[in-house]
């Protein structure tokens, strides 16, 4: 924490809504081009509709592919936000403040993303999610099954989407008072004026304003843990796909969500500094702080990744072993391992070990960018393999080539989180401001001997 | 010292000698009435127990179901007492300066390991060999020639080094962390604690060195010893409770005993924390910070309660799988159902319904009185498990098809004995507890003034206000 810069709430002013009061140069080129790869996936979802969904690389037995794999990964990142942006506000932790907004965004982009891939392209027929959710034969009463998952993810994903969204703009707030008082354009005015409900930062508003972010903290958290456990239990409760009817899936796939999701938020975070420069707000301490968390998560998720392959084979029966063997020494699935468990874990974690490391952006964002390749292929192994096993009543059986029309849609998803968060960069500041200017007011120092510790202000 | 409720409010104007003199008085002063009489209620109890544990002896270890009661307390204490250091080791790492008067209070408890491990030792007789051709963590199979090298009483070999290492590593933790406090009883105290806290503590002066070691040390072996409890909860809930009972396979059920574990360990602090402030007279040190920031803690490790028992319950339940329908009937919702409810309850819906509160959850008596809630639970929790694990016959009984039950055994109740016992093992961990807290000062003296330094009271526009530093 030694190189802290101080700055005046002018100066944080400036440096923060340099990309909403102004365009940077790069901001419309990155934009059109993700632009253009998002429409590419949504010709080639169109494409998909007129054809079918025979125009992808799945067909039986191997019907969740790069789809599903894709939503489980979005759902992931999406765990990132609340992750940093909850837990370390409950927590105190002085170094999240930079660093929360963009994790919430973050959040509500991957959610959207994650809708898209699944319940949107998945399912073929987009039209028929009305008869998901509200009832389709209103004379003979026959109501959606609440058993399926079809009715637990929406439902799950939607609630997280709008506590998620809540948590973003209450945090908005105060800013939007800013961007309404610096605006130029009459519009600009009252929309921001509209939007931030006439805040004038009075004592009482500033105290509605921390309750609300505390309390949603709170609240968000379990709907953040409830929505990955749903969707590990579309997998787990199934007893005919050997490899998925593990109890362990819910926490399994939480701490994966997290270990992917924070990796996220740190190229996120090297991202703006690159972009935006605002290296006098991201300090290589902030790299450090995020580099140990990581470290934890990692190595927790690699405890929960042996543990599930353990009692895989502690079963000892025959399909669970053929299954494993599967994954792990047959071609293809034997290289696609090999890769995940040395970008996921072998790769970075050492490598985080090193404080020169964990305090240098180019090596955090290349380990973050392994540790998602990693992450993204560990969805695929536990999906494809066990679906790709020949089961005794299985007649027709093949492997699963993921198809072109499939590729474009997975990086139009990518685009679309990209573009999200530039396009929510040009009309919000990315890094709290309010939050920034109160950590520089509670910022102190000790002296202990010869020794300076950075302190903190605390009520 | 002015006695006041938060730790922050008493201590604001002593200065490190003045908490280094008043510490170590109450440490080498006489002891108190209510401190021996402590002492004679858990030594009857310890003696109640000892002979609880030779009437069960007088059974002989043949038949493993008379013994399930013994392993839920051992299990109970391993839960409780064992992982109460952790409470000082998470926020040290995590350089929380709340927990500063408490951790040697949770550290002391590692003393209690080894009476733990004396436990354990009848349960190695108890424990079935491999031979009886049940799952194991060891894969052993007598009919394969690929799994039959492992030796037949690998459960009870492993489980054992685990433990003693655990204990070890406690013991260690102790050691470290208490050097300076040590020394400081060597130079100041007189007759028996100054003779053996020079043995302890000889060499050490406080030099910039020693003092790097002490951080160094105890970070890695706070590390370890964490490490070391999972696995041995890995070890213990899998070999000794759930390899006894065919069918029942969950992953998340080892991470899960250790996860309760960290529940348990908080309550156990609190009410440690609750005896030192009430009949301690540590009422300076231990105030309402302490008691708001474990109460946050305990409250979120009973959220984590429901959600592991959840995540394993509805995989079981939507399985239908017979082989883990028979698993929940045994455990869940069939003979053991009162033990479990009331494991549910007390565990989980007391916590929930009273720490949403924040006038209870930030006050000293409320955390305590929901500790005593969890650690109740806690023991049902423990019986509920290893009574029927044990109560179930080995494999080729008519009990028991493959690795399925066929029938679920009717529940057994404690006994006298097995009563006996459960209050005497806890008597006798506290027990022990008591007589340690006699060799070490209960709050951490040097921890205690290093806080004074990082702290710091300024003024701030109009009023004055606590700055905090934090080493990096």
């Amino acid at each position: 924490m030694q190189e802290h810069i101080q700055l005046t709430p002018k100066e944080i002013n400036q440096e923060l809504l340099s990309g909403v009061l102004g365009t940077p140069k790069w901001w419309l080129g990155l934009v059109a081009f993700l632009l253009l790869v998002f429409l590419t996936g949504a010709g080639a979802f169109g494409y998909m509709l007129n054809k079918g969904v025979g125009v992808t690389g799945l067909n039986r037995p191997i019907m969740w592919g790069f789809f599903m794999t894709n939503f489980v990964f979005w759902i992931g990142i999406s765990h990132a936000g609340i992750m940093i942006s909850a837990i370390l506000r409950l927590t105190q932790a002085e170094w999240r403040r930079p660093v929360t907004r963009a994790a919430e965004v973050l959040t509500v982009f991957s959610l959207t993303a994650a809708l898209m891939a699944a319940p949107l392209v998945h399912v073929g027929r987009p039209w028929r999610a009305a008869l998901w959710v509200f009832p389709y034969d209103f004379g003979r009463g026959v109501w959606p099954n609440i058993r399926s998952p079809f009715i637990w993810d929406p439902a799950a994903v939607m609630t997280y989407l709008t506590a998620s969204t809540l948590f973003v703009f209450v945090a908005l707030i105060p800013d939007m008072a800013v961007i309404r008082d610096r605006a130029t354009g009459k519009w600009a005015r009252q929309i921001y004026g509209y939007l931030c409900m006439g805040w004038r930062g009075t004592p009482r508003q500033w105290k509605l304003q921390t309750v609300a972010g505390i309390l949603l903290s709170a609240l968000v958290l379990p709907v953040f843990v409830s929505v990955h456990s749903i969707v590990s239990w579309d997998f787990a409760i199934n007893i005919g796909v050997d490899g998925w009817h593990s109890t362990i899936f819910a926490p399994y796939f939480i701490i994966g969500a997290i270990h992917s999701g924070v990796s996220a938020v740190t190229m996120v975070m090297a991202l703006m500094v690159w972009l935006w420069k605002w290296d006098k707000i991201l300090r290589p301490d902030h790299f450090d702080a995020i580099g140990r968390l990581l470290i934890i998560v990692a190595t927790t998720w690699f405890f929960f990744f042996i543990v599930e392959f353990f009692f895989a084979i502690y079963t000892k029966e025959a399909p669970e072993l053929a299954l494993r063997e599967l994954q792990i020494f047959t071609r293809p699935y034997v290289f696609l391992f090999l890769i995940f468990i040395i970008t996921a874990y072998f790769l970075p974690v050492p490598l985080w070990m090193f404080k020169k490391v964990r305090r240098n952006v180019k090596w955090m964002f290349w380990t973050t960018v392994s540790v998602n390749v990693g992450m993204w292929l560990e969805r695929f192994l536990i999906f494809v393999p066990s679906l790709a096993r020949k089961t005794p009543l299985e007649f027709n059986w093949g492997t699963y080539h993921p198809s072109i029309i499939e590729m474009l849609m997975v990086a139009a998803t990518f685009a679309w989180v990209a573009m999200g968060m530039l396009l929510f960069s040009k009309v919000f500041p990315l890094i709290p401001i309010f939050d920034i200017k109160e950590g520089m007011i509670v910022r102190d120092e000790v002296k202990i001997g010869r020794a300076i510790v950075p302190a903190s202000i605390r009520e | 010292m002015a006695s006041g409720n938060g730790a922050h409010g008493a201590l604001a104007l002593a200065t490190p000698a003045q908490v280094n003199r008043d510490l170590l008085e109450r440490h080498q002063r006489r002891t108190g009435d209510t401190y021996w009489r402590a002492m004679a209620l858990f030594g009857a109890l310890f003696v109640l127990g000892i002979i609880g544990f030779l009437m069960r002896l007088s059974d002989g270890f043949s038949d493993k179901a008379v013994w399930g009661y013994y392993a839920a307390v051992f299990a109970f204490i391993l839960t409780t007492a064992q992982a109460a250091p952790l409470v000082a080791i998470a926020p040290r790492i995590a350089k929380g300066h709340w927990r500063r008067p408490i951790s040697r209070a949770a550290e002391l408890w590692s003393v209690v390991g080894l009476f733990n491990l004396l436990l354990f030792i009848p349960l190695l007789w108890v424990l079935p060999s491999l031979e009886d051709t049940r799952r194991t963590l060891w894969f052993f199979d007598a009919q394969d020639p690929n799994f039959s090298q492992v030796p037949i009483f690998s459960p009870h070999i492993w489980a054992t080094l685990a433990l003693v290492g655990l204990v070890v590593t406690g013991f260690m933790l102790l050691w470290v962390s208490a050097l300076p406090d040590l020394a400081a009883v060597r130079d100041s105290a007189s007759g028996w604690r100054q003779r053996w806290a020079a043995r302890l503590a000889p060499n050490w002066q406080g030099t910039s060195q020693q003092w790097n070691f002490l951080y160094h040390r105890t970070g890695i072996l706070g590390a370890f010893y964490f490490i070391m409890l999972i696995f041995v909860h890995f070890l213990i809930s899998v070999d000794f409770a759930m390899a006894l009972v065919p069918g029942w396979i969950d992953a998340l059920f080892p991470i899960t005993h250790a996860a309760n574990s960290l529940q348990a360990g908080t309550a156990t602090l609190l009410l440690t924390m609750f005896c030192l402030r009430q009949f301690g007279g540590y009422k300076d040190y231990i105030g309402l910070d302490q008691f708001w920031a474990l109460g946050k803690l305990m409250f979120a490790l009973s959220l984590l309660w429901f959600w592991f028992w959840f995540s394993s319950f509805i995989v079981l339940w939507y399985g239908k799988k017979p082989s883990e329908q028979a698993a929940l009937q045994l455990m869940m919702v069939g003979p053991y159902l009162p033990a479990f409810m009331a494991a549910f309850v007390l565990n989980f819906l007391v916590p929930l319904f009273t720490m949403i509160w924040n006038p209870l959850r930030k006050s000293i008596w409320g955390p305590t009185l929901i500790a005593t809630s969890i650690l109740i639970g806690t023991l049902f929790d423990r019986i509920r498990i290893y009574v029927p694990a044990y109560s179930v016959p080995g494999i080729g009984n008519r009990f028991v098809e493959k690795h399925e039950l066929s029938e679920v055994p009717k529940s057994i109740l404690p006994d006298m004995a097995d009563i006996f016992m459960i209050v005497g093992a806890i008597g006798g961990a506290i027990f022990i507890y008591l007589l340690a807290s006699k060799v070490l000062p209960v709050i951490n003296v040097w921890e205690q003034k290093e806080m004074l330094l990082y702290r710091v009271h300024k003024p701030f526009h109009r009023i004055e206000v606590l700055v905090l530093g934090k080493r990096d």
